[in-house]
Order: C-alpha cells, then structure tokens, then sequence
C-alpha cells in the first residue's frame, strides 16, 4: 500500500483493504445467516466452523507461499501440481518402507494364532515403526518439495525464463511425473500397477477426525507466524520485498537476488508439501491424477485478494489468511444458500471476487483519470457479456422466465450507467 | 534563399520541473543538410520529437511548407512529410523487414486481404535503392544496427518523407557502413530531400552540412553557415554555459591514493565498435572529487558500472583498492569492500517504491539494526533519522512513501541510504540529474562535506558547470576511451567539450 497510513489502526500495522475484508467477512456470514432457510450458520456453528477451519488451513498453507513468491515479484504456478507430487511422493515413501528392502526389517512376517504365517501390517505394526514411517514419509514429501522450488529458482535465474513459464512447464510436467511414480511404485512393490493410492496410514486418519482440527489451523497459524516473522522482522525479508518492488535497485543496493529468489520459490514450494499432506488426510487417498488441481490460482487468488500486488513489493500475511478464509467462506456460503455441493461454485465464485476485489482497489484510480469503464463497442459488448452470465446464473438457480428478466434487467442497468458515464466523460 | 521548407517560430515545451526549450526560432531551407549541435539536455531530443509529431503539446507555432502545422502524432507528421530516424531505432525485431517498412500502412490486395507478397517486392526496390541486400523477409531482429538503419531509412522513403530527420545516425555503425550511410545521404539529397542531422561529432557535421544550428538549455543560440565557420567555434557557443557562483569552503589536500584502476576495458559484444570502454587508466585520492565528463554514451555509466562489479560482462583490466587488488563480481563485493554507488536513472534504478521513506534509506545497511536476530524497529528508525536529519531531507516522516518526495530529496535519501555503509568511495552517477537547483547547491555541499571527511569521490554529470565546481581533477570520456584529463586549475567548457567530440585518433 503506497498511500500513507494514518490513525490507531495504522500503528497496529492494519491497512485499509484488510479492514475491507474483515467487513466483507462479517456481511457475507450476515448474509447468510438471513438467506439460508436452514440456519445452519445458527444451528450448526461447531461443524460449519470446523469445516471452514478445516478448508481454510489447507488453501491457507500454500497462499502463503503464494504470496512470498508473489511479493519476490515472481509467480508460482505449479502448486497445485505440488501438491499433487509432494503427495505422491509421501504415498510412495509409505509403500516403499513398507513393501520394499526394508520392508522385512519394519514389518516382519509373525506366525498368528492359527499357525499361519502373516506379515505384519500398518495397522498392528506398532507406534514407533508407525511414527518412522509418517515421519521419514512426510520428510520425503518437504525435501521433494526443496526440489522443486530449486529447480525453478534455477529455471529463472541461471536459465533465464520467465517465472511464468518455468512454473508452467512444472504445473503441467509434475502431475504427470507424479502419476509416473505412482504407477511405478504400485507395480513394483504391491500387485498391481494403480492410478491411485488409499491411504490408511494410522496418522492420516487420526488427522482427519474432525476433532483433531486444531491441528490443521495450529500448524497454518504457526506458518503464518513464521511468515509474518520472516516478512516483516528480517532482513531476508526486507530484501524480498525490495527485490519485487524494483529488481534492478535490489541488485545495485548489494543485494544477491538469485538467492532470494532461490529461496522464495523453494517457500513456494515446500508449503505445498507441507499442504499436501493435508490433503492426503482430507481426501484419504493419494491420487496424482486430481489432486490439488487448479488449486494453485486459489492460492494465487487468496493472495490477490488480500492485497498482494502481482507487480511484486506489496502484500502481507495478514492480508493473505484474511484472503484464503474469506475465499472459503464465500465457497462455504453459496453452498449453504443454494443447497447443492459447492464445488460446481467454486471457480465461478473464486473468479468474480478476485475481479471485484482488485477492481475495488482501483476503482479510485479508474475515477479519478476520467477513464471509462465501459468505453465504445468494447463497452457494449462487456455489457451483454456480463448480463448474459448474470442470466445463466439465474437460470440454474430461479429458473428460464427469471433469466430472461435478469438478462434484460442487467443490461438495462448496465447501459444506464453506460450512458451517465458517457455524459460525466463529456462534462 | 528560397522559402524555407520547416520555419519554427517560439517554440516552448516544460516538463514538469524543467524547462526543455523555450522560445526557439529559426528556419530550415528546402533541400539543405542541416546540423543540429548541443550538450546533453540542450533541447535537440525535444525539438525533434516535437517536429516529428511525437510531442503535440507545445508551445509557439511550426510552419511546414508555410502552412501551421499541428501534428497530433506521428501519422500527422509523416502526411506532412516529415519523418524521424531516432537513435534507439523503432522497429518491431520479431517482424519481417518488408513487415516494419509498411507497418500500420499494410498493402492490401485486391480481396481485401493483407499482401505481404506485394509488400516484399516494394521493400526490395526500396532497399536496392539505398545500395543494400538487405532481404525484405528477414527478421528486423536478426540485422545488424547498421543495416536495421537503414530499414528504418526505407520506411521513410517509403512514405515519401520530404524531410527526414536522423538522430546520431552513426553512433552505432562501422567505419564502412558510416561511408554507406553519407552515400545514401547524398542520394536523398540529390531527391531533394532535406535532411536534420544531430550529431555531437563535429568532424561529421562539417563534412556533411550547409548550416548548423547550436542550442544551448533549450534556448536557440544561432544558426552558422558551415563554410564560414570552424569547430571551435561551434564547441564555444554550445558550452556558453554559465557557471554556477556556488562557493565551496576549500577543502585540505587529497591525501594518500585510495583506488588505482589500470588499462580496464569492457567488451561490447555485437556493437561495431566491439568495445564499450577501452583502456581506462586512473587514480583516485582520498578526500579527492573525481569529475568523469563524457557526452551520451561516451561510457560514463559503463565505467560507473564496472568499478561497482555491476557490469554486464567481466571488466578487463585491473583495479587496486587501497593497494590490494579488487575485482567486484556483483555489487555486494562493491559493498563489503566499501564502494557505494548512486545510480544515474533515480526512479528505475534508485527507488523502492512500495516502501516509505525509512525503508528506502536503510535498505543496504540492514545488518547493522539487527537485534537477537531480527531487525530493530527502534534501531532502524534511528539510522534513517540520523540521516534524514543529516542530509536535512525534506519528508513529512519516516513513514511517508519516497515517491510523495521531490527527486532532490529522493536523492538525498540514496544518498543517506549509502553513507549508512559508512563507504570509503561514493560513486554519483549525474546525482543532479532532475533536480532542482536549490537542492543541487545542497547536494554540492554535501559531497564537499564527505570529501573534507576524507572520502574518495567520484562523480558524472551532464553539465561542464557542474564538474567544474565540485572536481578536483576530470577525465574526459570520448566514445569510451579517456581523451584528456584536467586538473581544475587548467579545465575550462571549451577545453573539456572539445575532448569529448573528438573521436580516437
């Protein structure tokens, strides 16, 4: 934010879009609260805001990496395909440790009460051997994680590309080395060659009781903390933000910026390992194929909305989480008014806030150069585009007779303001 | 004299903070070669841009074929005949050469339908006009500087242009395609075309023009027949300049040497001349103002560049700090080994924008604030007042954004910024550049100051006046050879502008 601060509020280090949200966040659980006939907000707080919790935390984690690679004036667009390896990676390792070479050691083959002898499983293995395999298996998924993000620090800085090419080339190459592996693994260490895994891993189903919740936003809010701490109270982070907000001048200041960046997107990076296993006790099974997809723009988006500047230099961690619940609580509230899974929602709901909520912040500055927002053919035709949408919208939910009003009545509105805004331009 | 063909009549234009030219009037004559000479910042981009349509909002009056010309762009001004050459050329690099000749004038065929066929044929004949191979459907990217000259000479021609105007046209060329470049001149010419040549090289000029017009800060000096004058004579007149009445208290003596640079050069891979600077050779004091003057790429901020590890490609050469030899790979070598660098272009190179005041000026002396590890709000703050209060910065608070200041005290704040390294030389690149002449003769006293604490300074500037005030010794920068030094006793404007217009012998 380059306009000054002024008042209480900016001694505490809060910037005027973050009240924005807060106030958005408030409105939109108002608004549910009157708009949906079964009152769950009311009735059902404790499991409505586990599940916010719950999907919070895991957008959370990996928006901010998002947003470090953002503010570093790079973009990562491979997190959702991250997630995707990372968790392949953590499955794979379970596997191997159980199924491979040292398979023997860790799960010996014992002779049970019938006389026949059985390999131990997972389940009747013990805690240590169980805690060895999360453990040595999760570090698998952050170290793959280091990987990545080093790869693409080298793409774009010795290679030279730009970040979003490097990230796209791993969006798209991940999930299919990701499949790779899985299939591999499958067929080597278990029968047969699978396109996903099940993961039954004592820990992973520990972690998705719902009462273990706290955990999931305890590990977010400590990342966070973590994030904020780098971001605001180092050097390290200093540079980062310096580094986005003029590369060149970072450079000449005496500032090694290939690290820095080497370091962002390794952050990027490895908060989506750490999301992903996450996503493996949410969805309880491993599959390369799906998981995670399209997500990263939900992270990307998460930190758009709180105020990160793809430009570079600007964004903050309160800005982000604020972003990512307010992301969800959206999702959460169209499911909750409309009564049916939000996830068919989901990208239409992402899309108009990120647009509303960077037009907002510019709305100001569009103002104020007397440009027009609806400017000639172009004008006309994002006003039909706009009501057209807005009358599809209306059809699934109202019915075909209510989406021809909405249509007409829309772009009725639209070419009204169309119209003033044409005079205010002349005047 | 027949009617002149461009007659400009008090011409005025002020960018915010400065005045760029004002009340220049003179004529140019059909069919003549005329010379347009001035310093850096005397005006002669400007008048162009203007003539060429680039600038529409101006003052005075322009008479094109004696009728009021007011061009609302480029397109106005080639109807009117008149096209531009600029210095950094304008051509799209991943299109074709046919492509760029008749860009936004695309052929079209009789369907309608763009003919890039006809296009080509058109652009061969124009080329084979001005004596070249160059293929129509090669890439404008892929030529040579020389050869994309003369593209862009084609597309003037192709618009019929009366009148061309040619913006340091060799200041990128080889011997050959220089002699190439007057041939095609002479052909135009022979067309009747009239040509507005800017030039800083006077050898040129003479052997090119009938007149020439010297501008000097925006103002119109005079207009000279070339035949009845000589070089001198237009180095005199374009640094008339006055000098600046500023005293500074006087300072103690240089002391021992602090930085010995010896034979450095600088390679230029895929520019004609091959190198960007050749054969530098200098010592620097302590407690010694080092001038470098140089016209526009003479290789000031090249040699700026390499002396803070900064350059693109590896320096040759070698550099002595403090006796020990130092060879900066990145700018934090520069840093650590006590070099500070105040770069020429403030708000690309300088500023953070996103961050306030505070931020900006602490940025390179960060490790210094730190607590347990992490920064110090109170310990930071303390270094930026410090400066702030030093340099006397004129900000409503740490906390305001850099980009509400004025630039001389964004300067100032660089400035502050590097002196928080406690350096032992400061380099400043044109540190004035956009700024207003109060702050200046502030800037001026301050690097008296740091020299009097004995620091080794080195410093650019675009203004003799400037130089001559503030150094204690200058070197002169030609095309990026060193051609002259002075001590300050011995330079004047003339001495110091007439070693940098003349080439390497």
């Amino acid at each position: 934010m380059t306009n000054p601060r002024t008042g209480l509020l900016a001694k505490l280090g809060i910037r005027p879009n973050e009240i924005a949200l807060v106030i958005a966040i408030v409105t939109i659980i108002g608004v549910t609260l009157g708009a949906d006939t079964n009152r769950s907000y009311w009735f059902q707080w404790d499991t409505n805001s586990i599940e916010i919790g719950r999907q919070t935390a895991l957008l959370g984690i990996f928006a901010l990496g998002a947003m470090m690679v953002i503010v570093s004036g790079g973009i990562d667009l491979s997190s959702g395909s991250m997630i995707a390896f990372s968790g392949t990676v953590i499955a794979c390792s379970m596997i191997y440790l159980q199924y491979g070479p040292l398979g023997n050691y860790l799960f010996p083959t014992v002779v049970d009460a019938a006389g026949k002898s059985v390999r131990t499983d997972m389940a009747s293995a013990g805690i240590f051997v169980q805690s060895l395999v999360v453990i040595v298996s999760i570090a698998m998924g952050l170290t793959s994680g280091f990987f990545v993000g080093t790869l693409h620090a080298w793409l774009i800085t010795s290679v030279r590309l730009p970040p979003f090419v490097a990230t796209l080339s791993t969006l798209v190459g991940l999930r299919s080395m990701a499949r790779i592996l899985c299939e591999y693994t499958t067929s080597t260490y278990q029968s047969s060659k699978k396109a996903q895994v099940n993961i039954d891993h004592p820990f992973f189903t520990w972690l998705r009781d719902s009462k273990h919740v706290y955990l999931w936003v305890a590990v977010f809010l400590v990342l966070a903390t973590l994030t904020w701490l780098i971001l605001s109270r180092t050097v390290l982070g200093r540079h980062i933000y310096a580094l986005g907000g003029n590369e060149q001048a970072a450079k000449l200041s005496g500032i090694r910026t290939d690290r820095l960046k080497w370091f962002a997107y390794v952050f990027g990076a490895m908060t989506a390992s750490l999301a992903s296993v996450f996503y493996l006790a949410n969805e309880g099974v491993c599959a390369p194929v799906n998981q995670g997809r399209g997500h990263e723009l939900n992270a990307i988006a998460a930190a758009v909305v709180g105020g990160c500047s793809l430009q570079g230099g600007i964004g903050t961690v309160t800005g982000t989480i604020l972003g990512a619940l307010f992301l969800r609580i959206v999702i959460d509230s169209v499911s909750k008014i409309i009564k049916s899974g939000a996830d068919i929602w989901e990208g239409l709901i992402v899309g108009i806030v990120v647009v509303l909520a960077v037009t907002f912040s510019q709305l100001q500055q569009l103002r104020g150069s007397g440009r027009r927002l609806f400017p000639g053919a172009l004008g006309v035709c994002a006003m039909i585009t706009l009501s057209l949408f807005a009358g599809l919208i209306a059809m699934s939910t109202w019915g075909e007779k209510q989406a021809a009003i909405t249509v007409v009545t829309v772009l009725v509105g639209l070419f009204v303001y169309g119209l003033t805004e044409k005079q205010k331009a002349r005047g | 004299m027949a009617d002149p063909i461009v007659s400009l009549r008090k011409i005025g234009k002020t960018f915010p903070g400065v005045r760029a030219l004002s009340d220049v009037s003179f004529d140019i004559a059909q069919g003549e070669l005329h010379a347009i000479c001035g310093e850096n910042g005397a005006g002669k981009s400007t008048l162009m841009k203007i003539l060429s349509g680039v600038i529409s909002d101006y003052d005075g009056e322009l008479f094109v074929s004696s009728q009021l010309a007011q061009f609302r762009g480029t397109r106005d001004a080639e109807s009117a005949s008149i096209s531009i050459i600029h210095q950094e050329l304008n051509l799209v690099e991943q299109l074709s050469v046919a492509a760029n000749i008749f860009l936004g004038r695309e052929l079209r065929s009789s369907l309608g339908l763009r003919s890039d066929r006809e296009m080509e044929l058109a652009a061969k004949k124009l080329l084979e006009d001005l004596e070249t191979d160059i293929d129509p459907r090669a890439l404008a990217g892929s030529l040579r500087v020389g050869d994309q000259q003369l593209v862009e000479i084609a597309k003037a021609l192709s618009l019929k242009s009366q009148i061309l105007i040619m913006d340091e046209p060799t200041s990128a060329l080889t011997e050959s395609e220089v002699a190439r470049l007057y041939r095609v001149i002479a052909k135009l010419r022979e067309r009747g075309a009239t040509i507005l040549y800017i030039s800083h090289k006077m050898d040129e000029v003479f052997q090119l023009s009938n007149r020439i017009t010297v501008l000097r800060d925006g103002c119109f000096i005079r207009t000279l027949e070339t035949a009845e004058t000589n070089a001198s004579e237009i180095t005199k007149w374009m640094v008339g300049r006055e000098l600046d009445s500023l005293e500074l208290s006087e300072r103690s003596a240089p002391s021992e040497i602090i930085l010995e640079v010896k034979n450095l050069s600088l390679v230029w891979p895929g520019h004609a001349r091959g190198y960007r600077l050749k054969d530098i050779r200098f010592h620097l004091r302590r407690g010694e103002v080092l001038g470098i003057a140089g016209l526009m790429g003479a290789g000031r901020t090249e040699l700026m560049e390499c002396l803070f590890g900064a350059s693109e490609q590896p320096v040759q050469g070698a550099m002595l700090l403090e006796g020990k030899p130092y060879s900066p790979s990145h700018p934090m070598d520069a840093c650590q080994a006590g070099i500070a660098l105040v770069t020429e272009d403030r708000k690309r190179l300088g500023i953070f924008p996103a961050m306030n005041v505070g931020q900006n000026i602490s940025i390179c002396s960060l490790k210094d604030t730190i607590r347990a590890g992490l920064l110090s709000r109170s310990l930071e703050q303390d270094a930026s007042s410090s400066m702030v209060s030093k340099l006397q910065v004129k900000t409503a608070g740490l906390e305001s954004s850099i980009t509400s200041l004025s630039g001389g005290n964004q300067q100032k704040c660089i400035v502050g910024r590097w002196l928080l390294t406690q350096p032992k030389i400061l380099l400043l690149d044109d540190p004035t550049r956009g700024v207003d002449v109060g702050a200046k003769s502030e800037l001026y006293r301050l690097i008296n100051k740091l020299c009097q604490d004995g620091l080794g300074v080195i410093v650019t500037s675009s203004e003799l006046p400037e130089l001559l005030t503030l150094s204690d010794r200058i070197l002169v920068l030609s095309e990026g050879r060193m051609t002259a030094e002075f001590r300050r006793e011995d330079a004047t404007q003339e001495k110091i502008m007439h070693a940098a217009t003349q080439g390497w012998q």
